[in-house]
């Protein structure tokens, strides 16, 4: 039995160091730091999210804010009004993605190409357009602040307003949202998602479902998206209708193409990049927008497969020789 | 309040004449965008801020000349060279890769917004009436630079019709529509009609702003409202056809204005999001099929 157990591959060896180092350095770091990347592992959650729809299923969505408003209410809303737990907060916000997933899916996963990318857009804009103008509901452009409610193991409870619980409390969500995905990825249903990536009308003629299939990681992705969100909405105890900004959509694509799609780990590198480049570029430069415009526009020109990818084409390329 | 009587027969036609005014401002715009993907299968994300680029270029080309047509002009002529550069410069080493045109005008997106804000300034700015005639029908009084710029987008679609289908650059531009490779091997620089093509799409969109910026606020995010109700009519009218693009802007504007009396924009904005999303599931690829 002893080959069907996990090998220690390189980058699985990387993700471990990389987990452990966080561990330890929790409580040591600067409260800055803390605080970017906390930021960095719940948008990494995001950027993963993305990855499984645009790298794995080949659905170039610009609408993926969406969920990240609707996790954000998910859990304000509820918490706010209706005085529930955590758990089940976050419960509600994850059931709310996989239902609209399900419906706005079901609209657009069918229609494949320019087609998904424009009606993505078009849900986003719509959506964004609700949240600021019901403000009864939403807040709207000031948005909601809420009380979070400790996080409780057993007899255990947390506050959350312990920036180095609210850390540790990331760090697990990142981590077992990368373990899923991974699994996910390399499960059968994962392969089918590749082989239809790679060859949509082949993977149908072979005989599977391919549109259930792409709706599956549009539904998986509006789930992982949504936590996301969710944790967002927990961490800076506050939701408007900005969680829905069409320019958050755009953030997924640029950490993915910029970091390299269809690997999971290229999308955390390139928010590992660019959310340092927004938080200290930003203080001094309110138009660093210009900075990563010009960072898409070049780095495609020098590859479409982001740093993930021209690293390992280069390690291929040295193994073959 | 009960919408009865002659006040309210005024107001549905005054926001009636609206809804059709805007529809051939907005069918310019969504025209550019049909045909650059028609042509390319370039989702341009940027296209509406190449319409706000039309608008707040009119801004300064009035403020410079004095002479609010001649900035008309002088936006609409910018823009197209603009784009000429953006074809040649951003997007043709993606060119055949649909979702890598989305991100690459993204990114070309992101610069025009940011440097419009930087030079522009991020408050709107509302511009003073280039035309103020009222005109009398039917008992309403209506505002006649509308009414001119209704004319003007009209002749600009009736020349674009013209070129497309009456020139011989239409001809070479159908033909490299059809079969970009054949096009090629009859002697057509197809490189050349990408850039054409692009820039006429370009000036389009800016040509609809510089129309439309009497009418709205000028502003460095104004694309993104238009650019809804620009894909919505894309997609309902087929994605890459000419005749659908036209005439679904002329269904879905005046629908949307007339809502106006009823529900708030807002609303009304997502009853057409509601039409668009009938029509997907009745007709997956839009009400005509793409003109190629």
């Amino acid at each position: 039995m002893a080959k069907y157990r996990l090998k220690p591959t390189l980058s699985g060896c990387m993700l471990a160091t990389a987990v452990v180092i966080l561990v330890a350095v929790g409580p040591l770091l600067p409260a800055s730091l803390r605080s970017l990347l906390i930021d960095i592992m719940i948008f990494s959650i995001y950027a993963m999210a993305f990855d499984i729809l645009f790298g794995y299923s080949n659905q170039f969505s610009y609408g993926q804010a969406t969920f990240f408003g609707l996790g954000a209410y998910g859990i304000l809303l509820p918490v706010l009004h209706a005085g529930v737990n955590l758990w089940t907060g976050i419960l509600i916000a994850l059931v709310l993605c996989v239902i609209f997933g399900l419906g706005l899916g079901f609209l657009s996963v069918r229609l494949g190409g320019a087609y998904f990318v424009i009606i993505t857009i078009i849900f986003n804009m719509v959506f964004y357009l609700l949240a600021l103008s019901w403000t009864w509901l939403t807040g709207g452009d000031d948005g909601l602040t809420f009380t979070v409610p400790p996080a409780t193991i057993g007899p255990l409870s947390f506050s959350l307003y312990n920036p180095v619980v609210n850390y540790y409390f990331a760090l697990v969500f990142f981590v077992a949202s990368y373990v899923v995905l991974r699994r996910f990825v390399a499960s059968p249903i994962g392969k089918i998602l590749i082989a239809i990536r790679e060859n949509e009308e082949r993977a149908s003629l072979v005989g599977y479902n391919v549109f259930r299939y792409k709706l599956l990681a549009f539904v998986i992705s509006a789930l992982f998206t949504g936590l996301a969100g969710a944790l967002y909405a927990i961490r800076t105890r506050y939701a408007s209708a900005d969680y829905f900004s069409i320019i958050l959509s755009g953030e997924a694509i640029v950490w993915a193409i910029i970091g390299g799609s269809g690997t999971l780990i290229g999308p955390i590198i390139g928010v590992a990049i660019i959310n340092p480049i927004i938080y200290y570029v930003g203080v001094f430069w309110r138009h660093y927008l210009i900075i990563i415009g010009l960072l898409l526009i070049l780095v495609l020109r020098f590859s479409t497969k982001g740093i993930v990818g021209v690293v390992k084409s280069r390690l291929a390329g040295r193994r073959a020789r | 309040m009960v919408p009865l009587g002659a006040e309210f027969t005024s107001r549905f036609l005054f926001v009636l004449i609206n809804g059709f005014v805007w529809a051939l401002i907005v069918a310019l715009v969504a025209l550019g965008l049909s045909f650059i993907f028609g042509l390319m299968d370039i989702v341009n994300i940027a296209h509406g801020d190449l319409y706000m680029l039309g608008a707040v270029l009119t801004w300064y080309g009035l403020a410079a000349t004095g002479n609010f047509w001649l900035g008309v002009i002088l936006a609409t002529a910018v823009v197209g060279v603009l784009g000429i550069g953006l074809e040649r410069g951003a997007l043709r080493p993606v060119e055949g890769m649909p979702a890598y045109t989305v991100v690459v005008t993204i990114g070309i997106s992101y610069i025009l917004q940011q440097v419009v804000l930087a030079v522009f300034g991020g408050s709107p700015q509302k511009m003073s009436d280039p035309f103020p005639m009222v005109i009398e029908f039917l008992g309403v009084r209506y505002p006649g630079y509308r009414i001119l710029v209704a004319g003007v987008s009209g002749i600009a679609l009736l020349a674009l019709w013209f070129l497309l289908f009456k020139t011989s650059v239409g001809l070479w531009i159908r033909a490299t529509m059809q079969d970009r490779e054949m096009a090629n091997a009859m002697g057509i620089s197809v490189n050349n009609i990408y850039a054409m093509t692009f820039a006429l799409g370009a000036a389009l969109a800016a040509l609809g702003g510089a129309l439309a910026s009497p009418i709205v606020q000028v502003f460095y995010l104004m694309s993104y409202d238009l650019l809804v109700l620009v894909f919505i009519i894309v997609i309902v009218g087929g994605l890459g056809s000419l005749k659908g693009t036209m005439v679904a802007a002329l269904i879905i504007c005046p629908l949307e204005s007339v809502m106006t009396l009823f529900v708030t924009p807002t609303e009304a904005r997502v009853i057409s999001f509601l039409v668009m999303a009938a029509v997907l599931l009745v007709r997956p690829q839009g009400l005509f099929k793409a003109w190629r």
